[in-house]
């Protein structure tokens, strides 16, 4: 197939989202500072955290145009299985140095998610997504191409043993639900587009809601946020653990339909915990009101429904498999936090993609939408129809008209 | 369908109940959020106002003996402040804090005052170390320089701000001044912000820096010589006042034992509060004849020269009122002057006799004259208005009541009633003073910027004795203390004269008659010979159990007179 311009639109979405974090930051980070300082006896200068987040934006824009224009999918797919490895090993590692109590290992609050690299700290578990979807947009269409897909020992298997390692790592190991929730969303995925009938799909996604109820039933940790999510939904008394969603919602509801204005948000000055990162949606809600919030909700709702399209105009499996895969990592990042936050589902920490502060989630999420891009650039005119068989992988014939409009 | 299709579907759904959901929060349930976050973020403070200082005089220049210093309560979040550096840390740099293991072991607890009154050098030193969860609040305490002195008088302020007793208390709305009010939206650590147009500010009034008319030196060595005038006697209390009875004016007034104000939680009996100078009504015995003699004498009823006849003791109402003096040289017709000098009940009983034109018995019209003087004229038995806070004590009705010739004929020699030592002091002072009864007062006025503004006042200046009737009264007591004159004691030059008086207690009801315990007290003047007095000194001792004598508070007046003629410069005069 004919290379042709990229989608702009999601090449708009991406960067507009970035940009409007970086405006979110600037207004509520002095607050920021402000609230460590004086509780923690930090000494944050009132720019820091803008800074820090112009510095994630501009290594991910390096890492979305690297992914977008520089290293060819095909290429990275031959590295599937290595890059696997080194997202479970990355991972494995971290979990390693924490048991033996290295200073490699960050942690907060008990739980070890990060590693200390000086002035900046790396989060193997948002590599870990990267690296999941790029193996599983491969595993998949392999298996479509041998033809193995839905046998026990040749695909089922395997796939539970790489899902299973990486789940196990992210949500026992680091204790870090949301990026489990993350990754079980893009396995789910890319599992419906890959062709296993509907019939296994459902009983292999029982199973997983009943182990994930087990998993959450015997943590009290987790069941403490259940129970705070319920005394939420049905307005009983507040308490501690209700503390973070009742600020949530009260800092969107005081945002009304055109908001507080940008600088005004009173929730960032210490009453919402996480304001600049899980939190950012519900200062957004309290600064730019309904009008801004219903905004933002359609930027991601056009960005997850063009990446839908680019995937069913992209004929090669595996391809279409990748942006599948990144489409369901930006929605569950999106939903599963902004329902966190109007108290819709139970807090788990999950960061809002693009806009949540935070390195390493926004570099992998861009550099995943980057691929995405690149992939863009090699749809077809017409919608694939038989999406679950294809058999013409990584033949780009020239009857895949081009995007191009003949000018 | 198709499978990409179902995720549009779902995408759409998620994003649809999203969209749902904020519309119902921020639209329909946007009035309650609002309500509930000013609720949370509205801070409502009041701003302290400045409470104003306290002054006393040296010389004619105000110096402040109450101060007030800024320090700070050390609060701490024992969620996030680490106990073993906060522990250190607190060792280190405050004299005195909680018990970090008790409150670390509190649950759920979020906030706590681990230490109070931390001076600013500590404070700063706690701050620079940057401990999380640690905060300083500022607060204000009194600061006494001079420790316990007049400690009675100054009274103290209490953890609430409130002044209490002296003139701390009965100044209060002064000194207090007017809190502000500060309605802001605030942040987590109720730190004002400039967000939002409903903050309301009101300044405070700063409280008044109050001058007292006490002299601060003359008030320390008054105390000083108290204080060794106790260690030599068997009594163990003192109250002394010294005031200016041409102005009635205090200048030193004090309650010894005192008590350190900046302290005043550790003080064991809460009566060491009290200032006995006005706050407690007594029977100054035979102070009182002075009183009576003044009345008979104004109203032409006798003069020094008028005789009677002394047989020891007088009969009223068949009780048989000694005197206590019963030495054999004055039974038989003696003067009023020799029955003063000697103190003899049966003296100032003949006074009141004579108040009623019957020399024989004690009649209504005299009980009515006496009451007359004692209660409109001499105000003994109501609040004199001096700016502290004062008991009221009691004169009894000349005429409801039995046994009204018995209570009254030992009124006359200060007993059956109830009066302070400010009242005492006021209505001698009107005695030697030509006549003119003033409110006594003990504020100078208020300072600011270093002027001084008197109070607006509504001191009495009654003349309620003729200058002749002072004048006779001035000469008695002189002669009172003619030995002291022999004994060189008081100085030529000075017209210095006094009164005793020595009180029974009343236990259950009754005298106590076997004189196991005594009041003492010693009232007197000092004037330049043939002028008005200058100065009024009046000394009360006591201890529980212990038969003080008017010889004790005597002695101590006759040390502290001659200080004083020297402190104040007061030239002699007949010169």
């Amino acid at each position: 197939m004919r290379k042709h311009k990229s989608d702009l639109i999601v090449l708009f979405t991406t960067l507009g989202l970035m940009a409007l974090g970086l405006i979110v930051i600037y207004a509520i980070g002095p607050m920021r500072a402000n609230v460590l300082n004086s509780t923690y006896g930090t000494n944050y200068g009132s720019h820091d955290f803008f800074i820090g987040q112009l510095r994630s934006v501009a290594i991910s824009l390096v890492a979305f145009f690297l992914a977008f224009k520089v290293i060819p999918y095909q290429t990275l797919r031959k590295f599937a299985k290595p890059i696997m490895i080194l997202g479970i090993l990355l991972s494995a590692l971290l979990w390693v140095l924490a048991m033996s109590g290295s200073s490699l290992a960050k942690c907060e609050l008990g739980e070890c998610r990060w590693y200390n690299l000086g002035p900046v700290s790396f989060q193997p578990a948002e590599f870990l997504k990267l690296s999941l979807t790029i193996y599983l947009a491969d595993f998949l269409a392999r298996k479509k191409e041998e033809g193995t897909i839905g046998k026990l020992k040749e695909f089922w298997l395997p796939l539970g043993l790489i899902c299973g390692i990486s789940l196990g790592l992210v949500v026992i190991a680091q204790g870090d639900l949301g990026t489990g929730v993350t990754l079980v969303a893009i396995i789910f995925g890319m599992l419906l587009v890959s062709g296993v009938s509907i019939k296994q799909y459902l009983l292999v996604f029982a199973l997983v809601v009943i182990v994930a109820v087990g998993a959450v039933a015997t943590s009290a940790h987790r069941m403490q946020r259940v129970d705070a999510w319920i005394a939420t939904l049905t307005g009983s008394a507040s308490s501690d653990s209700t503390y973070h969603i009742d600020n949530a919602m009260l800092a969107i509801g005081t945002g009304g339909f055109t908001g507080v204005g940008i600088g005004n948000s009173v929730q960032a000055t210490g009453y919402l915990p996480e304001s600049i990162n899980d939190s950012v949606f519900a200062i957004m809600g309290e600064t730019f009101g309904f009008v801004g919030l219903f905004l933002i909700v359609g930027v991601f709702a056009t960005m997850l429904l063009r990446l839908l399209n680019v995937a069913s105009h992209t004929a090669a499996p595996d391809e279409r498999l990748l942006v599948v895969g990144v489409f369901s990592w930006v929605l569950a990042g999106v939903s599963v936090n902004i329902m966190a936050m109007t108290g819709l589902v139970p807090v788990t920490g999950i960061t809002l993609p693009l806009l949540s502060y935070g390195g390493t989630s926004m570099l992998f999420v861009a550099f995943a939408l980057g691929l995405s891009l690149q992939i863009s650039c090699y749809t077809s005119r017409e919608e694939v129809k038989n999406e679950d068989i294809s058999s013409r992988g990584r033949i780009r014939g020239a009857h895949y008209a081009s995007r191009r409009r003949s000018a | 369908m198709s499978r990409i299709k179902i995720l549009r579907y779902l995408t759409l759904a998620a994003l649809g109940i999203i969209l749902t959901r904020l519309f119902f929060i921020q639209i329909i349930e946007h009035d309650a959020w609002v309500a509930k976050a000013n609720e949370q973020h509205t801070l409502l403070e009041t701003i302290t106002a400045k409470r104003g200082e306290i002054y006393m005089l040296d010389g004619n220049d105000p110096v402040a003996v109450v101060l007030n210093q800024t320090v700070y309560q050390v609060i701490i979040d024992p969620a996030i402040t680490p106990q073993d550096e906060l522990q250190t840390l607190l060792d280190e740099t405050v004299e005195k804090h909680a018990n970090l293991d008790e409150v670390y072991n509190i649950e759920g607890l979020r906030y706590y005052i681990v230490a109070r009154n931390v001076p600013y050098s500590s404070a700063v030193k706690i701050a620079e170390k940057g401990l999380g969860g640690v905060w300083l609040k500022e607060s204000n305490a009194r600061v006494y320089p001079e420790g316990e002195m007049a400690s009675t008088v100054l009274g103290f302020v209490n953890a609430d701000g409130i002044g209490q007793y002296g003139v701390e208390g009965s100044l209060n709305h002064l000194l207090s001044g007017k809190d502000g009010l500060l309605k802001t939206i605030s942040d987590v650590n109720n730190v004002a912000l400039s967000i939002g147009d409903n903050n309301i500010k009101i300044p405070a009034e700063d409280g008044k820096n109050v001058v007292l008319t006490i002299d601060r030196t003359l008030e320390k060595n008054v105390e000083e010589m108290t204080e060794q005038a106790l260690a030599s006697s068997v009594a163990t209390n003192a109250a002394v006042l010294i005031m200016d009875p041409n102005n009635g004016e205090v200048l030193a007034m004090t309650t010894i034992p005192g008590y350190n104000p900046a302290d005043y939680g550790n003080v064991k009996d809460a009566s060491s509060y009290i200032n006995q100078v006005t706050e407690v009504p007594y029977e100054p015995a035979s102070i009182c004849k002075t009183f009576t003699y003044s009345a008979a004498i104004n109203e032409g009823k006798m003069t020094a020269d008028t005789t009677y006849f002394n047989q020891g003791y007088v009969m009223v109402d068949g009780w048989k009122i000694q005197n206590a003096e019963q030495r054999a040289s004055i039974y038989g017709t003696i003067d009023m002057r020799t029955a003063l000098y000697w103190s003899l009940n049966s003296g100032s009983i003949q006074a009141l006799k004579l108040l009623g034109d019957d020399p024989d018995s004690i009649n209504q019209k005299g009980r009515e004259l006496l009451y007359d003087y004692y209660y409109n004229k001499f105000r003994l038995g109501r609040p004199t208005d001096i700016e502290l806070i004062e008991a009221v004590g009691y004169i009894e009705d000349p005429n409801e009541g039995w046994g009204r010739n018995s209570t009254y004929a030992n009124m006359t020699f200060g007993q059956n009633l109830g009066i302070t030592m400010i009242q005492t002091a006021t209505a001698f002072s009107a005695v030697v003073n030509g006549g003119i009864w003033r409110t006594p007062t003990i504020v100078a006025g208020t300072l600011e910027n270093g002027r001084l503004t008197p109070l607006e006042s509504n001191a009495i200046e009654e003349q309620i004795l003729k200058a002749d009737t002072s004048a006779a009264m001035r000469s008695m007591l002189v002669n009172n203390r003619s030995y002291k004159v022999r004994a060189g004691i008081d100085k030529p030059g000075y017209d210095v004269g006094g009164k005793s008086g020595t009180a029974q207690v009343i236990r259950d009801g009754v005298y106590d008659d076997t004189y196991a315990e005594l009041v003492g007290s010693y009232i007197g003047f000092v004037a330049p010979s043939g002028e008005m007095p200058s100065y009024v000194i009046m000394i009360k001792m006591w201890g529980e159990g212990q038969s003080v004598g008017s010889g004790e508070p005597m002695a101590l007046f006759d040390t502290l007179s001659n200080y004083i003629i020297n402190y104040l410069k007061i030239r002699p005069g007949g010169v």
